[in-house]
C-alpha cells in the first residue's frame, strides 16, 4: 500500500449581485423616540447572518451603537422589496439599501439637532448616539432626545427610506458585448489543497486547504470567515464526494436518504487557513464585495490539480471518487496516455467528448 | 465604538444552536390540513387520464387540486427578465420528469393525505426519454419537448448564449499548441436541514398568510400572485427565517400547491416534504458538460479559446438561462483571453429540473477552466503557477463581454497563496501588481483588448 501526498492550487474571480442588474433591493427606517432604529428590509438571512452584517452597516452610517439597531426581515407587509438572497447580493446591495436609509435618517437627525443646538447640521457629527459639534465636544444632544423632540414636540417620525437598483446591462446577442459593467463588483480568491492518494483503494483526504479571499472590505470578519470554512467544506463535497446521480446521465440508483448520499462531515474536515485581502469595491457599502456563492469554487479545481501531483492522473468528471482514481491509474499503468497529440493539437479526455458520443447527423457539435 | 470590521457573534447565533429558533415548521395553527402530491412514476410519458373522484369522496380528505384548478398553470419565475414560462405548476398533458407533481390534496392528516394521493388514478403512456445532453442534438433523439431539446429564446430568439471576441481563426493559427479538455461536474443536492416546508393561513377579509422558506419572499410572492392572477395585497408572507437554502429555496417549490389547497378547502395547510422527497424530487445543481480548446504560444500566453458548454437543465428552463450567460461571461476565469468563441446550451434532460445553488453558472467553469490551465502548463513544461501570473486579469484588461475590469485581484490572491503554502514565485511575480499592463506583461496580441477602466 503506498500513499502518495500532492499539492495544488486554484485562483477563481466571481461577480456580486444579478447577472446584466436591475436587481433592486429596498429598505427604510424610523426611529422609536428614544432614538433607537428600526429597519425594515426584505433580505431573507438564510444563515449567512445578513441582519447582522446590515445592523452593522446602518450603526456606523448613522452613528449609533449597534445594539440601538433592529432588522426586521419577517413579512412582505412592513418590509421594503427585495430581490432575494441569492447571487451573492446580500451584503453589497441589500446593504447598500440600508446604508442609504440610514443616511437619509442621518440628515434627518443633524437638521433637527441643528434646529436644537442652534447650529448649522453641517458643523455636527454623531458620535455613539450623541449629535455633537465639531470641536465643542461640550454642546451635545442626544439622538434619543432628537427622537423624542420630534415625536412630542415636533410632530414628525424620523424615518427615510433606500434603494439600491442599476441600470440594466442590454447584452449583444451575436458577440456578448454588453455597454455597462452586467455586475457590481468581482471578488476574487485563491485556494491551495494538499491531498493524500491511497494508490491501492483510490481514497483520496484532504489534509490541508489554505485560502485567501479578496472581499473589498470585511465588515464583519468572523462571519466572513465562516462563509470561507463552510464553503470549503462544500467544495469538498463537490470535489470528492457528492453526486445525485452516481451513474449519470442515468437517473438509477439515485440517494434518497443521508445513509445513501455521501455529504462531507467532521471527519472530512482538513486543516483550514483563512486570509482576508480588501481591495475595495467602488460603490459596495464600506468598499465590500460579496464572499458568499464563489466559497464553494476554487477547492475542486485544486483538488483534481493535488491528485495529479500526487499519483499523475486526471480526473475531470466529478466527484473524484476512489472508482474513477483506480480506473485512471489501471489505465496509465496499461499505457494508456492521457492526451493524443495531432499535429498541434493536444487532446485530452476523448472518450467524454460529445464527439465520441453523439450521431453524425447532431446539430450542434464542437470541433476545433 | 466602529461596528463595521469589528468581529461582532450573529444576534442568531445562540438561538440557532440552542432550538430557540422558530422556523416555518415550528409555527403551530389550529385546524391545519396536512397536504402531499401525487408525483410522476415515470421519466415521461403522455397523461392520458386523471380522475380524483376516489380521493375527493374519501372522509376526511377536504381539498384535491389538479392542474385545472390553477388560473395560469404555466408560468416562468423569471418571465420578468425575458424567459418565458414552460414548466406548468401541475402537469397537464405530459409528465417530463420522475417526481413531477401532477394533484396535491389536502387531508385531516398526513397519512390521510398519502392514502389519498394514491386513490387517485392516473392512466399515462411512457415516451422514450432523453438523459444524455451529448445525444440531444442527434437527428433521432427523444425529444423532451415539441420545440425541440434545448432553450430557443435567448436575446434575438437565439437557440445559445453566445460570446464571440477578437480574431479567433487568427489566434488558432498564430497558436504553437492546442490544448483540448472536457470537464464534467456532477448534480449535487442542496441538502438544507430545513426540508422544503410552508403553511398558508385564510384570513378575514380574504387574505393569506404564506408562512414560507423561501430565500426571496417578494419573489416567491409574486411567482403565487401570477399563477393565481391576484393583486399582491392578498397575500402576505411571513418569512425571513430559513433553515438553510443554498439557493433550494428560490424555486418556490410549495407556496403556490399549499395556497390552492388553502383556497379550495377553506382551511390552514401545511405541506413539509420528507427527507425522501428532498432528496429524489427537489431541484438539484446542474450537471455541466464543458469542452475547452485553448490556443497557446510556447512561452505561456493564452491567444484564444473556444468552449462548448451543455448544461443539463432537467425538464424545465427555470432559471437555467440566466446562469449559463453568467457562466458565458465568467468563461475566461481570473485570466484575460482576448479571442474568444463561446456557445453554451440550456440542454433539457427527462430528469428534476436543475437550479440555483452557490456559484451559480460559475462553480462549472471555475472548475474547468483552473483544470484546463493546470494541462496547459503541464504541456507547454511550464510553472503552472507562472501560466496564471502571466495571464492574469490587470487593470484595464476587458472581460469576455468587453468591460475593462476596475477591481481585478487575481495577482495579489495568487501571491498571497504562494506565500501561505510555500510556492516559490520568480522574482517578476513577486513584485507584480494589478496595474495596467505594460513593458514584458503587454505583449502585442494584449494591445487591442485593453479599455479605459476610468470609462466605469
Amino acid at each position: 500500500m503506498a500513499m502518495h501526498r500532492g499539492r495544488g492550487i486554484a485562483a477563481i474571480e466571481y461577480p456580486t449581485g444579478m447577472n446584466q442588474n436591475g436587481d433592486p433591493s429596498q429598505a427604510w427606517i424610523k426611529l422609536k423616540m428614544d432614538g433607537r432604529v428600526d429597519v425594515f428590509a426584505g433580505t431573507v438571512d438564510i444563515g449567512q447572518g445578513s441582519k447582522t452584517v446590515h445592523s452593522q452597516i446602518v450603526a456606523d452610517t448613522l452613528g449609533v451603537p449597534m445594539d440601538w439597531v433592529t432588522m426586521d426581515t419577517s413579512n412582505t407587509d412592513s418590509s421594503a422589496f427585495c430581490m432575494g438572497t441569492f447571487a451573492s447580493r446580500g451584503t453589497f446591495i441589500g446593504g447598500n439599501a440600508v446604508r442609504l436609509a440610514a443616511e437619509k435618517v442621518r440628515s434627518r437627525i443633524l437638521e433637527i439637532g441643528g434646529e436644537l443646538l442652534e447650529i448649522d447640521p453641517g458643523d455636527l457629527e454623531i458620535i455613539d448616539g450623541e449629535v455633537i459639534a465639531k470641536g465643542s465636544p461640550d454642546k451635545k444632544i442626544g439622538v434619543g432626545d432628537i427622537a423624542g423632540a420630534a415625536t412630542f414636540v415636533k410632530g414628525e417620525l424620523i424615518s427615510g427610506q433606500g434603494t439600491a437598483l442599476k441600470d440594466y446591462a442590454t447584452l449583444d446577442p451575436e458577440t456578448g458585448a454588453v455597454t455597462i459593467p452586467p455586475h457590481s463588483a468581482i471578488s476574487y480568491a485563491a485556494c491551495a489543497v494538499e491531498v493524500e492518494v491511497d494508490e491501492e483503494t483510490g481514497d483520496v483526504r484532504v489534509i490541508k486547504m489554505s485560502q485567501v479571499y479578496d472581499v473589498g472590505c470585511a465588515i464583519n470578519p468572523t462571519m466572513v470567515e465562516g462563509q470561507i470554512e463552510g464553503g470549503a467544506m462544500q467544495g469538498l463535497g463537490l470535489g470528492l464526494l457528492e453526486n445525485c446521480y452516481p451513474y449519470y446521465p442515468s437517473n438509477d440508483h439515485r440517494g434518497g436518504q443521508f445513509g445513501s448520499y455521501l455529504a462531507p462531515s467532521m471527519e472530512d474536515l482538513p486543516e483550514l487557513e483563512c486570509i482576508i485581502l480588501e481591495n475595495p469595491s467602488a460603490d459596495g457599502p464600506f468598499g465590500a464585495k460579496a464572499i458568499g456563492e464563489m466559497a464553494n469554487n476554487a477547492q475542486p479545481p485544486a483538488i483534481a490539480s493535488a491528485i495529479y501531483d500526487a499519483v499523475g492522473v486526471w480526473v475531470t468528471e466529478l466527484p473524484i471518487t476512489p472508482e474513477k482514481v483506480l480506473r485512471a491509474l489501471e489505465a496509465k499503468a496499461a499505457g494508456i496516455p492521457e492526451s493524443v497529440t495531432t499535429g498541434k493539437v493536444v487532446r485530452y479526455d476523448e472518450a467524454l467528448s460529445i464527439t465520441s458520443h453523439q450521431s453524425a447527423d447532431a446539430a450542434v457539435t464542437f470541433a476545433v | 465604538m466602529k461596528a463595521v470590521g469589528a468581529r461582532l457573534p450573529r444576534y442568531d447565533a445562540n438561538e440557532h444552536v440552542s432550538a430557540g429558533t422558530r422556523y416555518v415548521d415550528d409555527v403551530r395553527i389550529p385546524g391545519t390540513l396536512w397536504a402531499k402530491a401525487l408525483r410522476s412514476p415515470h421519466d415521461h410519458a403522455e397523461i392520458v387520464s386523471i380522475d380524483t373522484s376516489a380521493a375527493e369522496a374519501m372522509e376526511g380528505v377536504h381539498a384535491v387540486v389538479t392542474y385545472k384548478d390553477v388560473h395560469k398553470n404555466i408560468h416562468g419565475h423569471i418571465e420578468g427578465l425575458g424567459v418565458p414560462g414552460d414548466e406548468p405548476l401541475l402537469a397537464e398533458t405530459h409528465v417530463r420528469y420522475k417526481g413531477q407533481p401532477v394533484a396535491a390534496v389536502a387531508a385531516d392528516n398526513e397519512e390521510l393525505a398519502v392514502r389519498a394521493t394514491e386513490a387517485i388514478k392516473v392512466t399515462y403512456k411512457e415516451l422514450p426519454s432523453l438523459l444524455d445532453v451529448r445525444k440531444a442534438f442527434d437527428g433521432d433523439a427523444p425529444q423532451v419537448h415539441h420545440w425541440g431539446n434545448w432553450y430557443p429564446h435567448f436575446e434575438g430568439e437565439m437557440d445559445r448564449r453566445q460570446i464571440r471576441k477578437g480574431d479567433i481563426d487568427k489566434a488558432f493559427e498564430d497558436a504553437d499548441v492546442i490544448v483540448q479538455g472536457v470537464y464534467r461536474p456532477a448534480a449535487i443536492e442542496h441538502i438544507p436541514m430545513e426540508t422544503q416546508v410552508c403553511q398558508v393561513v385564510p384570513e378575514a377579509g380574504g387574505r393569506f398568510v404564506v408562512y414560507s422558506a423561501t430565500q426571496a419572499m417578494y419573489f416567491s410572492m409574486g411567482v403565487v400572485a401570477a399563477h393565481l392572477n391576484w393583486p399582491l395585497n392578498k397575500l402576505k408572507f411571513v418569512g425571513g427565517t430559513t433553515g438553510g437554502g443554498f439557493g433550494g429555496k428560490v424555486d418556490t417549490a410549495t407556496e403556490t400547491i399549499t395556497t390552492l389547497l388553502a383556497i379550495k378547502s377553506h382551511r390552514p395547510v401545511r405541506w413539509r416534504w420528507t427527507r425522501m422527497e428532498e432528496f429524489l424530487c427537489s431541484s438539484t445543481r446542474a450537471p455541466w458538460h464543458m469542452e475547452i480548446a485553448d490556443a497557446v504560444t510556447k512561452d505561456g500566453w493564452i491567444l484564444g479559446r473556444k468552449m462548448l458548454t451543455l448544461h443539463d437543465a432537467g425538464a424545465f428552463a427555470r432559471f437555467s438561462p440566466y446562469g449559463v450567460t453568467k457562466h458565458a461571461f465568467h468563461h475566461t476565469g481570473a485570466y484575460t483571453i482576448p479571442n474568444l468563441e463561446f456557445n453554451g446550451f440550456v440542454v433539457y434532460t427527462n430528469r428534476i429540473p436543475t437550479t440555483a445553488m452557490r456559484g451559480f453558472g460559475v462553480t462549472s467553469v471555475s472548475f474547468a477552466t483552473e483544470t484546463h490551465i493546470e494541462r496547459i502548463a503541464q504541456t507547454l513544461g511550464m510553472d503552472p503557477i507562472e501560466l496564471r501570473m502571466k495571464n492574469a486579469t490587470r487593470l484595464g484588461d476587458t472581460s469576455p463581454n468587453g468591460i475593462p475590469y476596475v477591481d481585478p485581484s487575481t495577482v495579489p490572491v495568487i501571491q498571497a497563496i504562494s506565500n501561505a503554502a510555500g510556492f516559490e514565485l520568480p522574482a517578476h511575480y513577486r513584485t507584480m501588481t494589478s496595474a495596467m499592463r505594460s513593458g514584458e506583461d503587454l505583449p502585442a496580441h494584449l494591445v487591442a483588448q485593453m479599455g479605459n477602466p476610468e470609462d466605469h
